[in-house]
This record gives structure tokens, C-alpha cells and sequence, in this order.
């Protein structure tokens, strides 16, 4: 057998007539991978009786025996209660109802199952677990349930016409959340593991496309191997403890904003009952970013008092202006307070034209932001209201001395609330956890292939794989930076 | 003694040479020269060839006007084809029945497969090729392609016309004005003047308008599309000066021999022309510290060293080289230009220095003290149009039937202009037949990434292609050519011929066979990791590699 085999493969690689030296391989182009089976999250996070979990894909199935052994599958679409243990450690998570939905007769087309559980974090968070120890099993992507239903046909033209702003708005809710949960030491230590391991693959790709007649320094590669080893270590031993990484912060972001002395500090005082921040009526009393968790209207929510914006302060104030607009960026929701019987002044005039009208809904680039204005001091006004100022938008009035117009701005802030944590993509933290955990981890695994293949041109997949996995924690990585760091650091072309 | 006038001299020597102005040269000559044709290809380049020759074999009646037919297939810069990256370029240029990898294996004399230690994704194809002999070869070629009509003439000009409703674009183009104010007319027509759009020759201080040394520029056309509102951006590149070989000491320096056996470029080449005893070799110097004091010491001397204007990053000059990386020995290889030549390119010695300096710095090199200078090295700077104004079929935004392909585009190397080359004509005649465009992807070739890169990012600096622009490198080898682009070029396009597809379609069934036998072979992962014990076999766990 050995033998046949032997002279098929010879004769394959040596063409019809004469010896040709190069050998092949039939392979085609790779096909995009969408065998994967992805889970999340589907309901919105905050306080709630029960929470629902997903999953897409053809391990579905195997997902659903896993966290239900010994049970078999439910029968197709109807609903049954089960008990749900981690499939490793065999412990209890939850009593749940599940529903499998084999494919094609499915949200997404694929094999669906879905866990109904209990609405506790805990809970969500033991399962989530359970099904990301499940092989196959990976969290989903921003909005990839949604791209998967379309590409196996199940929305019809209207639907699709919603699709790219839903998924643009998906996105644009995990870009804040992942902004969020990488500011800070992650954050830090992800950006310099992403840059050691470009440097590494850009002297790789040098060594390959560069290293046989070009004059390379010698030891490049060995360079290289000792910097992908001690990436290795570094991640290792970050993914070991598990109690290093973010600080878990739940709840809506609501983030209050304005221009100095326009009473910020006083709403955030007003609105968690407590005195969190020094009030004064000298302009930038607030000089960093103060977060308080309160229950606002009935949802869990993190509100953050900021430096007054403006320009040309002192360095301090200066860079509480810097973080202010920094936790702009992550916010949920926004409350931008503008002193009502001053709305003229130029502070009060910037404020409007660069934060409030770009956070608008329906701006053009649609980065559409939640919004609330609320003009404060009402007391100050005189009786026939502030000035009737023709662009200015759809506003709340509010005194935080005399407590008037409360009651308004907490029903805007139940309805806003309510749409931000109704959104299951905003998801709780630990999805977001989980998905840099996947990444981190699928980026060490790809660093052991490198250290052990022997062939450059797969060692170097293996590297761009990693390289990958992390970009999708801190994004870049691309060709151009590659190239860059090459004609940087060497002397490379004839 | 080697100043811009005494160029010039020469430049006009070689004018004096039988020339012929206007001549017709057809593969068919019994046929008269028509005004009418399907695509008119300009620029006898290696863009230009390629393009005119593939448009002919799609069926087009092709002409291509060149300013000298006796310059066609002409090596203008380096005497080598291919290398790490260029070398996958040549095999898909030819998996679709291309010119330059067939002329190659007729014309090298001394083949190299570079990074042979690294893996077959990598492998770089690349020969030292005889200039004259590669000349005559393409123009044997060229001029016995049928459907191909070779006329000599500048183009000054464009005929436009209204433009089809139903295509973008502000008109069409409908053939071109020549120098001596006649018009050809065709139905597509491919740009292909690599420098010669305001070509401009620097040597020290001196500039001299010139596409090549020796050659006019094309101001005309360069006018043309900027009227037309291509936005024009410039670029340099250089060449080194070329030594007279008896004058070197070869005998002192590191000698560098070809493979055994060679490896050809085509994948029609049962082998190349030449047997690896009869083979040139290559010699490699290195630089020092004098060469480092020389240029310093003369920046004022180099025009074309202070110019803002971009060159090449991995192509870079002596110049550049010595003020990036000081205090370093830079490789020079020196190259032979053909079996009869006797002249030495040194490669790694692009210096645009006067004449009389670079003759200086040549002889501090070791091996060279004796080197006699035959013709200095000189810069080319020129206008290049931002290939985002064109779409991956390479034909313009702005004016329907207009391609452009090459160094036109801002890319350097030939392997890169054969490439689009290639791509141009194919879609020049497609437009006319009206038939879909052929484009490749990324996922299909390395034509894919150089076009896609281009069309969608621009490029600042003259673009060349690596290995590590190709996302999917481990799947687009040089091997694997014929498979991903021989059927596609045969059955939507047809401009591969029926021997190259029967030879491709036994390779592909051979290998799927292969395949099936070694799959139908099945033992535990014990017995495999004693039959195979240096594989690793992991269980369980999905590694990249089982991708592959």
C-alpha cells in the first residue's frame, strides 16, 4: 500500500513528461470560517427575573447536551425545564427552561438552543462560562447573530434595510463597552503585548521576504523567538489569575456634562441622594472624574461627575477636562447641563455646538449618542421661561436649589434607561470579559503553534493568527504597520 | 567625462542605428495597417507586452504603439526577473498564458530559487536574465502574436467621445492623436508609460527630460490627463552605474552559483534553455566606510537626493542607504547583464551622484579598484496617477475604456507591470466584448492583493510586492498558480491556450487522486506518531494548521 501510494504521489509531482521539482498542493482558496457555534446574552442586563441565553451554530446541539447531561435534546421548539451544570466540573448552575431549535427552522438558519435562567449576574455569568469550556464554542461578535440570519436568508428586504444600523448600532454599544473595560491596566498591558507581538511578526515577515539576500543583522529570528516566549509567559500568567483585569463595573454609564458651573456636581448630589461631590459656586470645583453608583428610576447605574469643559485652565483642570471627555466617549447616556439664564455665553455656546448637536440622534456619521439637556437654575429665570432660543433642542427645565422639575427629568430618565439596558448588546461586562479571555487565550495558543512549527511561512501564520486574536482587543496590525516596523528597523532592498 | 552631454552622444549614437519612423510590424503582415482596432495598447513595456498580448489572445484585433519597436521588452533597471514575492507574480502572470515567465526561461543565465530554507509558500523564483536576449525573445514574440499590430509613433493625445449612459465615467475614450497629427481609432485603449510621463533623468545637478536614458518623454499625454482631471502624483526611482566586467577582480570576492537544476518559471518550461554548468555566476562586495565619507561629503552635489519627492523604501539609493543606516557595510552584488555582455550591474548601488564622484566611490569597493564606469547611475523622477482613480479591472473612474497599467499606476519592479499588464489587456478586450470584467481577488493571487492594494489604498511611494501583503500567503504559493488562475482565464476569458488548460487539468486530477489515496488511509494517532514520529499530533484541538 506504502509503496503504491508512493509512486502516485511521484508521479503527481513530477508532470507528464520530465521531473519537476516543485510539489503541490490541491488546496484551493480557505473558506471564511462559519462553522463556529456562537453564544450571548440576548436579553438586556440590569434587574430582571430572567435572562436569555443563545446560541448559533452546529455545536449547538452538543452545547445544549453538555450544560443538561445526562439529559438528551428537548424535543424541537417546545420548552422544557432542566437542570443546567457546568460540563467540566459537573456543578449546578441553574434550573432553566431551554429550547432547542434545530436548523434551518431558526432565528439565524443554523442550530439554535436557547437558556432561559435566572436573571441573577451570577447566574448569567456561570453559564456563560459553562458554554464558552464547551470545544466549538465561541462569544459572538457585535451584531453576528444578525449578519448570520441574513446570510442564511431568514430577513426579508425590509429587515435588511434595518440591518446595517442595527448592526452599526451593536457596535458602536460594544465599542463603548470594550473603550470601557480597556481603560485602565488591561488596557495597558493588551497595547504592549499587541506591540511586542507586531514587532516580532514584522521581523519575521523581514527574515522572510528579505532575510535570503538582503543583509539582515544576524539574529533577528532568535529575537524574535525570545520575544514571542516571553509573550508566552506574560499571558500565561495573566490568563492564570484570574482575578487580575478589569474592575467590573455594572450598569448603565450615564456620564453628567457641561460647561464649568452650570451646577453639574449639584444634579449628581441631587440624583443619588448623597453628597458625592464639592459644590461651590467657583467655576472648575470638579476636577476629576467622580463615579457613583445610584439606582436611577429603578435601573442599576453608574454616574460620573465630570470637570467642567473648557479651555485654557491649569494643567490639573486641564486634564480633568481631558478625562471628562474621555468618559464622553464611553457613556451610555449622557446628561449635559447648561446653566439656563446663561445660555449665551461662549462657554455655554461651545458646549451646545460639541457635545450636544454631534450626540444628537440622526447625525449624519451616525455615532448617534443618548442625550438628555437639561437647562438648570431654572430659580434664576424670570417668569416667562428661558430665552426662546430657536435651535436649541428638546430640553428639560430644572432647579437643583429648589428641587423643581425632578419628577420630569426622572421619567426622561426611566425611559432613556430603560431603551439603554433593554439593548442586549450593551451586554453585562463579563461577556466582555469572556470575549477578551477567548481572544487572549486563542492568541497564546497561537504562540505555542509558532514556537513549535518548523516551517517559517506556517510559524509566521501562526504569529499573524495571534497577532490577530489581539487586534480584536486593541485593534491595528495590519500590512502597513508590519511594513513600517521592516523599513524602520532594517537596511532591507538592493 | 561620463557629464549628461557625453550621454547624449551616446543616446544618439544608438538614435543612428537603422531606424525605421512609423514602420509597420505585424504578425500578420499580409493585412494592412488599419485605423480601426479593438484595443490599442501604448508603451512597449513590460505592461504594455504583456497587455497587448493578452488582448490578442482574447480575440482582439490589438495594436501596440511603442516610440521604438527596437526598445520593446527592453530590462531598463536591474537584470533579473522575479525574487521572494515577484517570483509568485511571474507564475500567475503565466498561469494565464503571460509573456514574461515563458521569455525568461529562453533569456536567463543563472536561475535562483531564493528562501529554499523556509517554506514553499515563500519560495521566491528568480533569474539573472540576458538583456539582449530577452529583447529578442519579446520582440519575436510580440511581433508573431496574431492579431497584434506593432507601430512605432508617440501618442499626444486622446479622442474622446460621449459616454455610454449606462457605465459611470465623464466620456469615452475612442483612439488617440499620434505625434504626426493622424488618429488610430480603437474601442479600448491601456495606458502603459511607465516613467515617460514627464520623465525627468538626474545625474548630480543635472536634470534631463527623459522617460529612459536615451528615450523622449511624454509631455503631450501627461497634459492630456490632467485636463482630463486625474489627480498626478510623482515619484523617483534610480539605477546604478554599470561597470566593464574585465576590469573588475572577481577573484577576490564571494561567488554565488546558480541552482542545479534550475527551476523555470513556466509552468509550460519542461526546463530552461540553458544547463546549470553553462550558467553565469554572481559576485557579492560590500561597502565601506570611504563610500559612506563620499556621499556625505557631496549631499550638495544631489539634486535628486534632496527632492521631497518619494522613492522606493526597500529599493533604496546608496544615498539614502548610507543616511538612514550610517556605519554600516551594505551589500553589493554584482550581477552579470547576458552570456555576451560586458558589462556588470552592481546591484545595491543605485547612485544618482555626477558621473565623476560615482566613478570614486565604485573604486573603494573591494574588487572593483581597477572598475571601469561604462555608464553612470542616474535617477527618474515622474508623474504617476493615483490608482485609486481606477477600478480593479484597472479601467478609470473618469473615462470609459481608458486602463492603465504599470509603473503608470506607481508601482515598480517588472514583475508588477507584467501583472496588471496582464489584467489590462484581458479586461481592454472583455470591455469591448462587453462581457463581465475578470477580476482576481486576494484570496486568489497575489495580481489580487497588488490590484486591490492599489485600487483601495493608493500608494505614496512606489509600490512593490512582498510576501507580507498577502493575507492568505500560505494558500497563494508559486505552485499552486496554474489551479487558482489557469481555469478562470480559460473558461471566462480565453486567453489561455488549450495546451497550458490540458496541462493544468492533468496536474489538478493527478493531484486530487493523490489526494484521495493519501485520505483513504487511516491508522490511530498512535500507529501515525510511530510511523510519522516528528509530526506533532495534538487530539482534540483545533490548530491553525488544520486549516491547511
Amino acid at each position: 500500500m506504502w509503496r503504491g501510494l508512493w509512486t502516485l504521489v511521484a508521479r503527481a509531482a513530477r508532470g507528464p513528461r520530465s521531473p519537476r521539482p516543485c510539489t503541490r498542493q490541491g488546496s484551493g482558496v480557505p473558506v471564511p470560517g462559519s462553522g463556529t457555534t456562537i453564544f450571548a446574552l440576548s436579553s438586556g442586563h440590569g434587574r430582571c427575573g430572567i435572562a436569555v441565553i443563545r446560541t448559533s451554530g452546529p455545536a449547538s446541539g452538543h452545547a445544549l447536551r453538555s450544560l443538561t447531561a445526562p439529559r438528551d435534546l428537548p424535543p424541537a421548539r417546545s420548552a422544557c425545564l432542566r437542570l443546567l451544570s457546568h460540563p467540566r466540573s459537573g456543578e449546578p448552575l441553574d434550573r432553566a427552561l431551554v429550547l432547542w431549535f434545530p436548523g434551518p427552522q431558526s432565528f439565524t438558519g443554523e442550530d439554535c438552543a436557547e437558556f432561559h435562567v435566572h436573571g441573577g449576574p451570577a447566574v448569567v455569568s456561570g453559564v456563560l462560562q459553562a458554554l464558552g469550556s464547551v470545544p466549538g464554542l465561541r462569544p459572538a461578535e457585535a451584531g453576528e447573530f444578525t449578519r448570520r440570519a441574513f446570510a442564511h436568508g431568514k430577513l426579508s428586504l425590509t429587515e435588511v434595510e434595518g440591518l446595517a444600523d442595527l448592526i452599526h448600532a451593536e457596535t458602536e454599544a460594544q465599542r463603548r463597552q470594550a473603550l470601557r473595560q480597556l481603560d485602565g491596566e488591561l488596557g495597558h498591558l493588551c497595547h504592549g503585548w499587541a506591540g511586542t507581538l507586531t514587532q516580532a511578526l514584522a521581523h519575521v515577515e523581514a527574515y522572510i521576504d528579505f532575510g535570503e539576500d538582503d543583509n539582515l543583522e544576524e539574529g533577528v529570528l532568535e529575537q524574535a523567538n525570545s520575544e514571542v516566549r516571553e509573550l508566552q509567559l506574560a499571558l500565561g500568567a495573566h490568563l492564570r489569575d484570574a482575578r487580575r483585569g478589569q474592575r467590573l463595573r455594572s450598569g448603565a454609564h450615564v456620564v453628567v456634562a457641561g460647561p464649568p458651573n452650570a451646577g453639574k456636581s449639584s444634579l449628581v448630589n441631587l440624583l443619588s441622594r448623597k453628597p458625592v461631590s464639592i459644590v461651590s459656586p467657583e467655576p472648575g470645583t470638579t476636577r476629576d472624574v467622580l463615579e457613583t453608583p445610584v439606582d436611577l428610576a429603578g435601573f442599576p447605574a453608574l454616574l460620573s461627575d465630570t470637570a467642567g469643559l473648557r479651555e485654557g485652565a491649569g494643567p490639573v483642570e486641564q486634564e480633568g477636562v481631558r478625562r471628562a471627555r474621555e468618559r464622553l466617549e464611553q457613556a451610555d447616556l449622557i446628561l449635559a447641563v447648561l446653566d439656563a439664564s446663561d445660555l449665551a455665553s461662549p462657554s455655554s455656546r461651545n458646549f451646545l455646538d460639541t457635545v450636544v448637536a454631534p450626540a444628537g440622534a440622526g447625525s449624519p456619521n451616525g455615532n448617534s449618542q443618548r442625550l438628555l439637556l437639561v437647562l438648570n437654575k431654572s430659580d434664576l429665570l424670570p417668569p416667562g421661561g428661558p430665552d426662546p432660543s430657536p435651535n436649541l433642542r428638546p430640553h428639560l427645565l430644572l432647579s437643583c436649589l429648589t428641587g423643581e422639575g425632578l419628577d420630569g427629568l426622572l421619567e426622561a430618565l426611566r425611559k432613556e434607561l430603560a431603551e439603554v439596558c433593554g439593548d442586549p448588546s450593551t451586554g453585562p461586562p463579563l461577556l466582555t470579559r469572556a470575549r477578551h479571555q477567548h481572544h487572549l487565550q486563542g492568541c497564546l495558543d497561537a504562540l505555542g503553534h509558532y514556537t513549535q512549527t518548523k516551517d517559517l511561512a506556517l510559524a509566521a501564520e501562526a504569529l499573524r493568527l495571534a497577532r490577530g486574536h489581539l487586534a480584536r482587543i486593541t485593534g491595528g496590525g495590519g500590512t502597513e504597520e508590519i511594513l513600517d516596523i521592516i523599513f524602520r528597523d532594517f537596511c532591507v532592498g538592493k | 567625462m561620463f557629464s549628461l552631454r557625453n550621454c547624449g552622444l551616446w543616446v544618439a549614437a544608438s538614435l543612428t542605428k537603422k531606424r525605421l519612423t512609423l514602420a509597420r510590424f505585424s504578425g500578420d503582415s499580409a493585412a494592412p495597417l488599419a485605423t480601426k482596432f479593438d484595443v490599442i495598447v501604448i508603451g512597449g513595456g513590460h505592461a504594455g507586452t504583456e497587455a497587448a498580448a493578452a488582448a490578442a489572445r482574447c480575440g482582439s484585433r490589438t495594436l501596440l504603439l511603442t516610440h521604438r519597436v527596437d526598445t520593446i521588452g527592453q530590462m531598463s533597471c536591474n537584470p533579473s526577473f522575479g525574487g521572494i514575492g515577484k517570483g509568485h507574480l511571474m507564475r500567475e502572470v503565466d498561469a494565464l498564458d503571460g509573456l514574461c515567465s515563458r521569455i525568461c526561461d529562453q533569456s536567463g543565465v543563472h536561475y535562483k530559487v531564493l528562501n529554499r530554507r523556509k517554506g514553499p509558500a515563500v519560495w521566491g523564483l528568480r533569474a539573472q536574465i540576458d538583456r539582449k536576449l530577452y529583447k529578442q525573445n519579446m520582440q519575436k514574440e510580440i511581433l508573431n502574436t496574431p492579431l497584434l499590430t506593432v507601430q512605432e509613433g508617440a501618442v499626444e493625445d486622446l479622442i474622446l467621445t460621449e459616454p455610454e449612459p449606462e457605465y459611470t465615467g465623464k466620456c469615452r475614450v475612442s483612439g488617440v492623436v499620434l505625434a504626426d497629427g493622424s488618429t488610430v481609432h480603437a474601442e479600448s485603449v491601456v495606458l502603459t508609460t511607465g516613467t515617460f510621463l514627464r520623465g525627468v533623468i538626474v545625474i548630480g545637478l543635472e536634470m534631463h527630460p527623459a522617460g529612459r536614458l536615451g528615450d523622449q518623454p511624454s509631455i503631450g499625454l501627461a497634459h492630456t490627463l490632467e485636463k482630463l482631471g486625474f489627480v498626478v502624483g510623482r515619484l523617483k526611482t534610480g539605477t546604478p552605474p554599470r561597470i566593464a566586467k574585465e576590469s573588475i577582480n572577481f577573484s577576490i570576492l564571494n561567488k554565488q552559483t546558480p541552482d542545479n537544476p534550475s527551476i523555470p518559471f513556466s509552468f509550460i518550461s519542461e526546463t530552461v534553455w540553458i544547463k546549470p554548468e553553462d550558467q553565469l555566476p554572481c559576485y557579492l562586495t560590500h561597502t565601506n566606510p570611504k563610500v559612506d565619507e563620499i556621499v556625505l561629503e557631496n549631499l550638495h552635489l544631489n539634486s535628486h537626493i534632496k527632492e521631497t519627492t518619494r522613492g522606493p523604501r526597500y529599493c533604496p539609493s546608496i544615498e539614502s542607504k548610507v543616511l538612514r543606516f550610517p556605519n554600516r557595510l551594505h551589500q553589493v552584488w554584482l550581477e552579470p547583464e547576458g552570456m555576451d555582455s560586458d558589462l556588470i550591474y552592481p546591484q545595491g548601488l543605485s547612485v544618482t551622484l555626477p558621473a565623476e564622484l560615482q566613478e570614486k566611490m565604485i573604486t573603494c569597493i573591494k574588487g572593483l579598484e581597477k572598475a571601469k564606469m561604462i555608464q553612470p547611475g542616474y535617477g527618474v523622477q515622474y508623474d504617476y496617477l493615483d490608482p485609486r482613480q481606477i477600478t480593479p479591472s484597472l479601467e478609470t473612474h473618469l473615462v470609459q475604456r481608458l486602463f492603465f497599467a504599470g509603473q503608470i499606476n506607481g508601482t515598480t519592479g517588472y514583475e508588477e507591470a507584467a501583472a496588471q499588464g496582464v489584467i489590462a489587456g484581458i479586461n481592454a478586450s472583455l470591455r469591448v466584448k462587453r462581457k463581465p470584467p475578470f477580476v482576481v481577488s486576494r484570496t486568489e493571487g497575489y495580481i489580487g492583493v497588488l490590484i486591490d492594494d492599489l485600487t483601495t489604498l493608493g500608494t505614496n511611494e512606489p509600490y512593490r510586492m512582498f510576501t507580507s501583503r498577502a493575507e492568505f500567503r500560505l494558500s497563494l504559493r508559486p505552485d499552486n498558480a496554474d489551479s487558482r488562475l489557469t481555469f478562470r482565464g480559460y473558461k471566462e476569458v480565453g486567453c489561455v491556450s488549450q495546451q497550458r488548460y490540458e496541462r493544468a487539468s492533468w496536474m489538478k486530477s493527478s493531484l486530487e487522486e493523490g489526494i484521495s489515496v493519501l485520505k483513504s488511509i487511516e491508522f490511530s494517532s498512535s500507529k501515525w506518531k510511530k510511523l510519522i514520529p516528528e509530526a506533532s499530533i495534538s487530539i482534540g484541538k483545533s490548530l491553525p494548521l488544520s486549516h491547511l
